[in-house]
Order: structure tokens, then sequence, then C-alpha cells
């Protein structure tokens, strides 16, 4: 039985600042329902659900961000009076490369019959803008629908590398500033700051190149077989680069929307909007996030 | 459509295993390969703490909860120095080297490095595996409240079992005392919502888990569940008022639910297992306080009909130290000696969420990793 992308889906905070409040809770529970409409599922039918987004409302610690999103979709949230399914919510903390490792973590969840049906959902918003430093990335939301079927081979491989001497490279942390501009408190205030060197992108590809050719040599691919590049740095033109050095066609990458270029961790399920992956025969999924830490995955649509 | 595990049947929660941890279909089973763990050197009394209470509050914290003392990180102490020394604590009692590990799992609430830095990108994970020389490690964090190693240990045995990976630790470093610190800046009466945070400890904790031997005991079921209708019942975050992180629960409903709720979830994992909740040897619940404790266990063993032979209580000396509390127990009583071989320990998580995780495995080989022959 193969893991397969049922249905992916996403929500940008620009399409939806009309209708909601876009912090990052709104931009996951937006994608989550539009990617179970899309399958023509019900909440109620998911096993597992794993939020893999990193900068959320308030940078909550605790609960799982993924159980508020859980009651927001109405998964199974009361306890069982009898027979019923349940819903496991958790968060996976992996950076860029969270989505991944938590299609990872279903693809095993999914082989071994504990659960049926999964999705991986993802957002980042500034949660305080105007005071948080550094932050970049565009607000977004991405959801991914995972379940087992039979007659495709879906998820083949997944390789994972890190590289903590790049670890400075891409920074982000919650910390007590005393000195606050004025204006904003006036004894301090915790602050969120991200920081990512321009060398980033540079040693991003270069810790990436060779995971995926072990990848590739593992799984007895030619790199020329790909039909599908989906890569993620949180950086633009990340992809492109990657694609250049694997040899990779320009014409089979999937490139992010001028606006969700520098998406962070919801940007593989933004990526897969733009693309059929059904279609693609051999789609190569790349993601590159702090540590560095190299997420690499071979699909067989 | 509904849960099957490889062992068949309905269920409301993921569950893994069934009577002998194995699924009938030629899957392996896991086992605990070593615990550690590491506390503070500082120790910190309820009376201590409540006498530096911004307010009068006329609570008496040791009476209303049992703690009498927790564990507070000194000077250089942080979450992932705690959890660096658990996971070499955890090495040290496991027959494997940090090169043998395939899976680094880092299940902290707390980020800080460095001190109050609350650290997001990169992951713990990926300094610890540096640190500890697990080259070969896939390594990620997870999130899941006080149900963080618990879950570590739920995806590790998963992937155990399927014969994914061969060994895994999942490892925990909570330096959370600063919640309690920032909550007596504030907290007036008893009814106050942030009167949890003053049971808080800091502890780091680690568990290896790896493939069982043919036919050996070990992890028998593992399972958890989301009941996210109380999912709001808990939040925490950066302070508003200081360094670290504030928590604001609603501690006597999540109480409440969380022993009601789990009564059906016990049921389900023994069932599973094909026990008695009399045949569980050791239970170890999650340590918020002992009255909760004490009222929980009353209840599912009025509702179950039996009751596990004995309950381990550590929260009176080490507070609540969120996402390690069942491993400290764990790792407390190896060292004391205090399991036999055939001993049969449930681990019962509930934490914000509202997560509700149970693992019931066999002590058997763990005994003799602590220099104990019985």
């Amino acid at each position: 039985m193969g893991t397969i992308i049922e249905a992916s889906a996403v929500a940008t905070a620009a399409a939806h600042q009309r209708s909601l409040s876009p912090g990052a809770l709104e931009l996951a529970d937006a994608a989550a329902r539009s990617c179970l409409e899309s399958a023509h599922r019900s909440s109620e039918e998911l096993d597992v659900l794993i939020n893999a987004g990193i900068f959320h409302d308030k940078i909550l610690s605790e609960p799982a961000f993924a159980s508020l999103i859980q009651e927001d979709l109405g998964a199974n949230l009361s306890p069982p009076t009898g027979a019923g399914r349940g819903t496991f919510s958790f968060d996976v903390l992996n950076g860029a490369c969270g989505m991944l490792t938590g299609m990872s973590l279903i693809d095993g969840m999914l082989s071994s019959g504990t659960v049926e049906l999964a999705m991986v959902v993802a957002s980042d918003m500034d949660p305080e803008p105007g005071v948080s430093e550094g932050f970049s990335f565009p607000g977004v939301g991405g959801a991914l629908l995972l379940s087992g079927d039979d007659a495709r081979a879906g998820f083949t491989a997944f390789r994972f590398a890190t590289f903590p001497e790049f670890a400075k490279l891409f920074h982000s942390y919650v910390d007590w500033q005393e000195d606050a501009p004025a204006g904003r408190a006036q004894d301090g205030r915790n602050i969120l700051t991200v920081e990512i060197a321009k060398s980033y992108v540079t040693h991003a590809l270069d810790c990436a190149e060779p995971i995926v050719r072990e990848l590739a040599a593992g799984q007895a691919l030619d790199l020329a077989e790909v039909d599908l590049l989906v890569a993620t740095a949180s950086v633009p033109d990340f992809a492109d680069q990657l694609a250049a050095r694997l040899g990779v066609s320009a014409e089979l990458v999937a490139i992010l929307p001028e606006d969700l270029a520098a998406a962070h961790t919801a940007a593989p399920a933004a990526v897969l909007q733009e693309v059929d992956l059904t279609a693609a025969g051999t789609t190569l999924f790349v993601s590159v996030g702090a540590g560095i830490t190299v997420a690499t995955a071979l699909y067989r649509g | 459509m509904s849960n099957t595990s490889m062992n068949g049947g309905d269920h409301w929660m993921a569950l893994e295993g069934g009577a002998d941890g194995s699924g009938d279909d030629g899957s392996c089973a896991s086992r605990f390969a070593g615990i550690g763990a590491s506390l503070p050197e500082r120790r910190l009394s309820s009376d201590e703490l409540m006498a530096s209470t911004e307010y009068s509050t006329g609570i008496d914290l040791e009476r209303l909860t049992g703690v009498r003392e927790r564990r507070i990180a000194g000077d250089g102490e942080d979450s992932y120095t705690l959890a660096l020394a658990a996971a070499r604590d955890a090495l040290a009692h496991a027959d494997c080297t940090a090169e043998d590990l395939d899976v680094l799992i880092v299940s902290s609430i707390t980020h800080y490095v460095g001190g109050l830095r609350m650290q997001l990108d990169p992951p713990l994970s990926v300094s610890l595996k540096e640190a500890l020389g697990a080259r070969q490690a896939m390594s990620f964090d997870i999130s899941n409240a006080c149900a963080g190693m618990m879950t570590g240990v739920f995806l590790l045995n998963d992937m155990i079992r399927q014969g994914r990976i061969r060994r895994g630790m999942v490892v925990s470093g909570e330096y959370i005392s600063q919640l309690g610190v920032n909550a007596a800046r504030e907290i007036r009466t008893m009814m106050d919502d942030q009167l949890a945070s003053l049971t808080l400890g800091d502890a780091g904790a680690a568990a290896i888990l790896e493939r069982a031997p043919q036919g050996a005991p070990g992890i028998e079921v593992a399972g958890f569940t989301t009941l996210a209708e109380h999912s709001r019942l808990c939040l925490a975050f950066p302070a508003k008022i200081g360094r670290g992180a504030s928590m604001y629960s609603d501690a006597r409903t999540l109480q409440e639910v969380g022993i009601a709720d789990t009564v059906p979830m016990l049921r389900e994992a023994l069932n599973q297992a094909g026990l008695e909740f009399d045949e569980i040897d050791y239970f170890i619940p999650h340590q918020t306080s002992a009255r909760a404790i004490t009222k929980g266990v009353k209840e599912f063993s009025e509702v179950m009909g039996s009751a596990p032979k004995h309950v381990v209580v550590t929260v009176n000396e080490f507070g609540n130290t969120s996402s390690t509390t069942h491993f400290v127990a764990l790792w407390k009583y190896l060292r004391e000696g205090r399991f036999l071989k055939e001993d049969r320990v449930l681990l019962l998580s509930i934490a914000s969420g509202l997560e509700v995780g149970i693992v019931i495995f066999k002590v058997d080989q763990l005994v003799e990793r602590y220099g104990h022959d019985h």
C-alpha cells in the first residue's frame, strides 16, 4: 500500500483579510477545511492531525497548536459514549522541513495500519506585526491530506540530514528586551526575532544537493527521470537554483507565486497548488530549513 | 470507517500493539532500553515560593497540591542542558551508543537555550544530535504539552514495530519553573488561573526504545487521542510581565474532564492488552498534584471494578515537571530498585489539548540496567 497525497490546499492572509482576521490559526483552519472539502472528506474521518507551523498566534507553547485546529474543524471533539473514532493531534517542529517530517511520520502510521486518514497542516503569521524583528515570511497556511492506496506507490522514500555547522545562519527566537523601543512597553517585553544570513541560500543548496543525490542513488533513480521538483527553503529562487545543480529542467520546477516565494513551513502545500501531482510520474520533494536541516522524499504518482 | 490497529477491532484511540506487544502479522515488538533523567541541584520549597508572592494569597500550596518542593534550574542550566544530561544518562543505562540511534525526538514544551531565550529555529534536536554524536539519526522536535515525551514514545514504538528503525530516543528538557516565578508576581487567590504554574519544577528526561528480541517482553500497548473540545482550557505563551512564559489554565475543569474522559480510554487500552486494571503493578499518571492523582485513581478504580497494585507519586518532591514526569518517576523507581522484572507498568498522560496517552509495558531487563537483579 502506498501513501498518497489525496488533496492539498492553501490559504493566504491576502485572500482572507476581508472575511476574517487572518492569524496563523485562521489560516490553518481555512486551509484544512478547504483540503477536506476538495477531497470530499469529513473532519471526523481524520485519525491524525499534525501541525508543522512555527510562527503562530501568541507563540503558544501549550497546548499543541494542532489541538486548536482540531477543535475548530470539529474533528471528534467529544469523549466517546460508545463505539466511535478519535483524532490524535500534535505538533512537529522542524522548521521548513516540518511538513515533510510530518508526512514521513504519517507514512509510517498508515503503513502500520495505526491510522487510515491523516492531515499535515502548517501556517505562519507574524504574531506581532511592527514589533517582531526580521519576520519576512508571507502569511500563508497549507494543508495536505494523506491516505493509503493499494493501486499507487505514493511516497517510496524519505531522507533527512542535518548540518549543525550552519545552525547560526537561520535563527529565530523569543527573548526579553529591556530596551524595547519607545511606545512598545515601559519595562521591556518578549519579542520574536528572525535572523536569516545572506549566505543561507548558498549553504542550503550545498547541503541539499548531496542528500538528494544520496536519495536518488538509494532508489536507483536517474535525476533526469524526475517529472516534477517541489523544492522549498523559505527564501525565493531556491527551487530554480537547486534544479540547475541537479540537472533538472527548469520547466519541471514547481514555482510558488511571487507573493508566496518566501513562504516558510506551509511552502510544500502552497507549491502543490500550482501543479498536478497526480499527472506527474515521479516527483522529488526537497525542503531545507534551519539547522541546516534537509528533508527529501520521492513520490510516485 | 473506524480506527483499526494491527490487531483489529474498533476503538477511539490510535492504538499500537496487542497482548504480546506485536501484531499478528509478524511485526516487531519494542521495549525501553534505557531511561535517563537530570535534576537540578537547587531546590525550592512551596513555602519559599509562596513567601515570594507579590500579594498575600493565604494559599497553603503544599497542603493543596502535595508539592513540598521542586528542583529549579541554576546558573548555566536551561532546557537544552537538562535534555542533554538526561540523554547522556539514558545512553549510560542502555546497551547502545548515540551512533546507534536511528531517530532522535526532542519533546520539550520549553525551548530555552542560554537562559530564558526561547529558540524556535533551529529545533533543539539539531544541536542535541550534534552534542550526543548521533550522526545517523533522523532528528526533529515535537510539541504536545505535557504529553510530549509520551507522544515521542508512541511515534518511536510505531516505527520500531514496523521494522523501519531499530532504535530511537525521545528526550525533554524542561526549564519551566520560571512560569511559577511569573505567576507568583500576579497570583492573588486560590481560584487564580495561574495557580497550576506554582506546582512546576525543572527536570530533563530521556527514554531509549529499541527492537525487542523475539519473544521478549516490552511495550504491549501504546495509544493516544486528543479530545479537542477542551483544547483551550490551558494556554501558555511568552509572558507579558517578564522573561519566560506564563500559563493560564482552568485547572479544576481540566482535572474533572480529564478524569471523566480518560475512563473509556483506559478501558480501550487495557482491553487491547487483554488485561484487567488490577493486573497493572505500577500505575504512573501525569504528576499534577497529589490530590488530583488520588481522586483520579479512586474514580478509575471504581468504574473499572479493580485497582492497580501501586500508584506512583513523585509530585511531592519534584513538582510537576511537565513532559518529563512519567520518565522522572520511572527513573527514580529504577534507581531505587523498586521494580521486579515481571512487573507491568501503565503510564497515563492527561495533558493540555486534551491529550490522553497510555503506554503499557513490562519492566523486564530494565531492572538489570540499574544495578538490580530482581
